[in-house]
């Protein structure tokens, strides 16, 4: 244990020492109070805030992922290079204690520069309302819609199935099936167009979600509807005219409360409803009527067409849980940089690193793209890419900016997942296979 | 286990990334090397001597062949707690101060606080780099570079000390300092494989050599056995009559013997070191290592005087092992500037068994690592000669070699 901490602090001490660490921190430390005044988002408070947040964690995580790379890669390849490794190996420590040591060094390091400066955006963003003079009515805005961490129901998918397998067979019955093209082709086309009518209302006809087992934590406080608009025409002015029911309308006449509202297309906008809308038994209706003032029929699009969203934690442990999914980024890297270090030379390492880093910065791009093309080549892509494409690291997916910037709240499960998939497995098995390599290697062995 | 070293027909073939066979850097190589000797591996470069020690230490693995460290394996943590590497060069961390360097090496070997301390302050005071020890050791010469990886060579108090080209890099005092050290090491039952194509070096400390050649050992055996001229004798006088000489010279024809009488010359490095410590005394500033004569590991080796008993200190509290072996007699020659002395070109086979006696390697002698034993004084001469003689006796040497260099004295 005690050779492992001093290959660590070891570690500690080149980084800084070598000023690789200097240039992140300065950086750092330079640019985000100067983003904590600059930004301003949409003009408002909250936007302010939720543009700092967003740039200022991904800024943090983008550096820290880069020094992590430079570090991990340069601490060992340095060894190899300049050879120290040949005195520190010639002492009585075994090589899987001098790689632990080193990802040790490397994760310390990045732990307290990611404390850091998450304390420092945590601060600029707690102490900015504070000292903007916001009234009374931007700061409850505030902390229902951008200090807090609300929890999230989209409405189910529907299941057309059955319409469809029916549409199809009624097709076949009247010869209409389109010649040349699969069943399965035709089955896919017409259930995605059946989805689309599910999520659209035409003029003058009314959309309604169900939602059960809605728990708000606080009854007192807001529920949020946040939705956006999608149109096939877009109306002159861009608008769109409705007239929004939420509450439950199980009984006659429904309880609930009647918004009417003209708001922009595809644009995301949240209506706040008392959270006394829902019924007793957790049960909520929200019905959207399209105004025959529209000329056109309204779509919600499946991820992020509508959304209830009501508080269920604190924004502080959100804001917590955000940091430590960059924390497992990190992690990850210095995995990767090790593994890398341990059978390639510094340039071709850190080009490596790079690539996996900003692919998985991509990777749900890349997926969606391949799975595109994937349907002509459908058993080579499976077994050959896509095992290689879900091996990398899916950061995009984990992005913490995602749940801050609309106060989503991010739970311990899907912190727990993006731990398993990225720590547990990925670097884990990153960090098997650079133990592997560097027992069984010859040290003496120069890399060109 | 009578070997401290042993290997069985080593082979290590360095292949291109195809697998093919390139380079046979060692070759069938048979080495045994007992407890308590000081061992020298020559060869001249790409001979494969770093390759050996590279095997022994673990850092490469044998092609065919088997190696046996300290009676097991190189890299097991067991085995190399009690080894001292210093490789070709001083491999050292740039951004780390000298003691940094030294506490990093002392906490890989799990040394407790307090013993590292101490040793590193020991140590940094024997190899001359106290004034210096909290500069990088980026900014130190190739020399001070040297110095420090031979100190963290020595700071777990290695059985086995493996160094390759030790005085590569060293200004002469430097160079003496290590070949002193080594044998005062040796002394002390520590077993030294040196690695060296320095000549002088190898001659001047070490108990057997080996000679390196295409990765083959080309002859191997004691110094003496294989540099000794039987066929010549030598007698060496204090200043004597030019009459004498003839009468001598006489006597020689009479045995029907070639006879050349000369003045006897003193090594540069004696001259050179003399230099220096008059230098060092007169307190000359100097940005690099200490020199002023009297704070050098080879004064206690010649001198009797109180720095001398502090130096014998420091090296008792940095080796365990209380001191075993009579003063080599290499040494006790170096220091017979003015005695009258007929040293013998046979060789001294009681002493020379002694230092190689395979029956007395230190293994015999139970070492307790953790009790620190006094050393006893080493039995050896004084230097001879009054205060006033010596200087005259410089003034000569000086003389003397500054003629050499010139090109006056012939």
């Amino acid at each position: 244990m005690r050779s492992i901490w001093a290959v660590a602090t070891n570690t500690i001490k080149q980084a800084l020492r070598m000023k690789i660490a200097a240039v992140f921190i300065i950086l750092l430390i330079v640019l985000l109070p100067v983003m904590g005044v600059a930004m301003t988002g949409d003009g408002t408070l909250k936007g302010r805030l939720q543009a700092f947040v967003s740039y200022g964690l991904s800024l943090t995580s983008f550096l820290l992922c880069l020094l992590t790379i430079a570090v991990s890669v340069y601490s060992l390849t340095s060894d190899f290079q300049q050879r120290q490794i040949y005195t520190v190996l010639t002492k009585p420590i075994r090589r899987f204690q001098f790689l632990f040591g080193k990802l040790l060094g490397v994760m310390l390091l990045n732990t307290a520069l990611l404390v850091l400066f998450s304390a420092i955006i945590y601060a600029i963003t707690i102490y900015t309302p504070k000292f903007s003079g916001a009234t009374k009515a931007q700061l409850t805005q505030l902390n229902n819609e951008f200090f807090t961490a609300r929890a999230s129901l989209t409405p189910a998918e529907v299941d057309v199935t059955d319409e469809v397998l029916d549409t199809y067979r009624k097709l076949e019955k009247s010869g209409q099936l389109p010649p040349g093209v699969s069943r399965q082709k035709i089955i896919a086309e017409l259930t995605s167009r059946k989805r689309l009518e599910k999520r659209a209302a035409v003029v003058g006809r009314e959309l309604l979600w169900e939602f059960h087992n809605v728990k708000p934590v606080d009854p007192g406080r807001s529920l949020f509807i946040r939705f956006k608009y999608d149109v096939s025409v877009n109306p002159p002015d861009l608008h769109i005219y409705s007239r929004w029911f939420i509450g439950d309308n199980r009984q006659y006449p429904p309880q609930g409360y009647i918004f009417d509202r003209k708001d922009l297309i595809r644009t995301f906008y949240e209506i706040e409803v008392p959270a006394d809308a829902v019924a007793e038994d957790g049960y909520l209706a929200i019905g959207f009527f399209n105004v025959p003032l529209n000329n056109t029929p309204v779509i919600f699009s499946s991820k992020e067409g509508l959304e209830v969203l009501y508080k269920a934690d604190t924004f502080t442990a959100n804001f917590l849980r955000a940091v430590s999914l960059i924390l497992f980024r990190l992690v990850f890297l210095a995995c990767l940089g090790i593994l890398a270090s341990t059978f390639l030379s510094f340039p071709v390492a850190i080009l490596l690193c790079f690539v996996v880093f900003f692919t998985g910065t991509i990777s749900g791009f890349i997926i969606e793209s391949f799975d595109y093309l994937s349907e002509n080549l459908s058993s080579v892509y499976f077994y050959t890419i896509r095992p290689v494409i879900t091996l990398l690291p899916q950061f995009d997916k984990f992005n913490p900016s995602k749940f801050l910037v609309p106060a989503r709240i991010l739970d311990w499960s899907l912190l727990a997942k993006a731990a398993g998939l990225m720590v547990c497995i990925k670097a884990f098995f990153l960090l098997l296979l650079a133990l592997l390599i560097f027992s069984y290697r010859e040290i003496a062995k120069i890399i060109i | 286990m009578e070997y401290a070293v042993e290997t069985f027909s080593l082979t290590k073939i360095f292949s291109d990334w195809w697998g093919r066979n390139k380079v046979y850097a060692v070759d069938d190589l048979n080495l045994q090397i007992r407890y308590n000797e000081v061992f020298g591996f020559l060869g001249p470069n790409g001979s494969g001597k770093t390759t050996t020690l590279k095997v022994l230490l673990g850092l490469l693995y044998p092609t065919k062949g088997k190696v046996i460290v300290l009676g097991g394996d190189g890299s097991d943590p067991k085995i190399s707690a009690r080894i001292g590497f210093l490789p070709e060069e001083s491999y050292l961390y740039r951004y780390l101060n000298a003691r940094e360097t030294l506490d990093f090496y002392g906490r890989l070997f799990g040394l407790e606080r307090q013993v590292r301390k101490m040793r590193i302050e020991a140590l940094l005071d024997m190899v001359g780099l106290k004034a210096v020890a909290n500069r990088a050791v980026g900014t130190f010469s190739k020399g001070m570079a040297r110095r420090i990886g031979l100190a963290q060579a020595l700071i777990n108090d290695p059985d086995l000390l493996i160094l390759d080209e030790p005085t590569t890099g060293l200004d002469p005092i430097g160079t003496r300092q290590i070949k002193d050290l080594i044998l005062e090491l040796a002394k002390r039952g520590k077993t030294i494989l040196l690695c060296s194509h320095l000549l002088a070096d190898v001659e001047d400390v070490c108990d057997r050599i080996a000679i390196l050649y295409g990765g083959k050992i080309q002859a191997k055996g004691h110094v003496r056995d294989l540099l000794q001229q039987t066929g010549k004798r030598q007698i060496t006088t204090g200043s004597i009559s030019d009459a004498a000489v003839d009468r001598i010279k006489q006597i020689v024809q009479e045995e029907h013997a070639d006879c050349v009488v000369t003045s006897p010359m003193d090594k540069l490095e004696t001259f050179f070191i003399k230099t220096v410590a008059k230098a060092g005394q007169q307190g000359r500033p100097t940005s690099g290592v200490v020199s002023d004569g009297t704070t050098q590991i080879s004064d206690f080796l010649v001198s009797q005087s109180a720095e001398e008993s502090r130096r014998t200190e420091i090296l008792d509290k940095l080796v365990s092992a209380p001191v075993s072996r009579e003063t080599s007699t290499k040494h006790v020659t170096a220091v017979q500037a003015g005695a009258v002395e007929t040293s013998e070109t046979e060789p001294q086979k009681e002493l020379l068994s002694k230092l190689t006696e395979p029956a007395k390697p230190a293994k015999s002698k139970p070492v307790v690592r953790s009790e620190k034993v006094k050393a006893e004084p080493v039995v050896r001469r004084t230097p001879v000669g009054e205060p006033q003689a010596d200087r005259e006796q410089q003034e000569q040497i000086k003389k003397d070699v500054l003629d050499r260099l010139t090109g006056n004295g012939e």
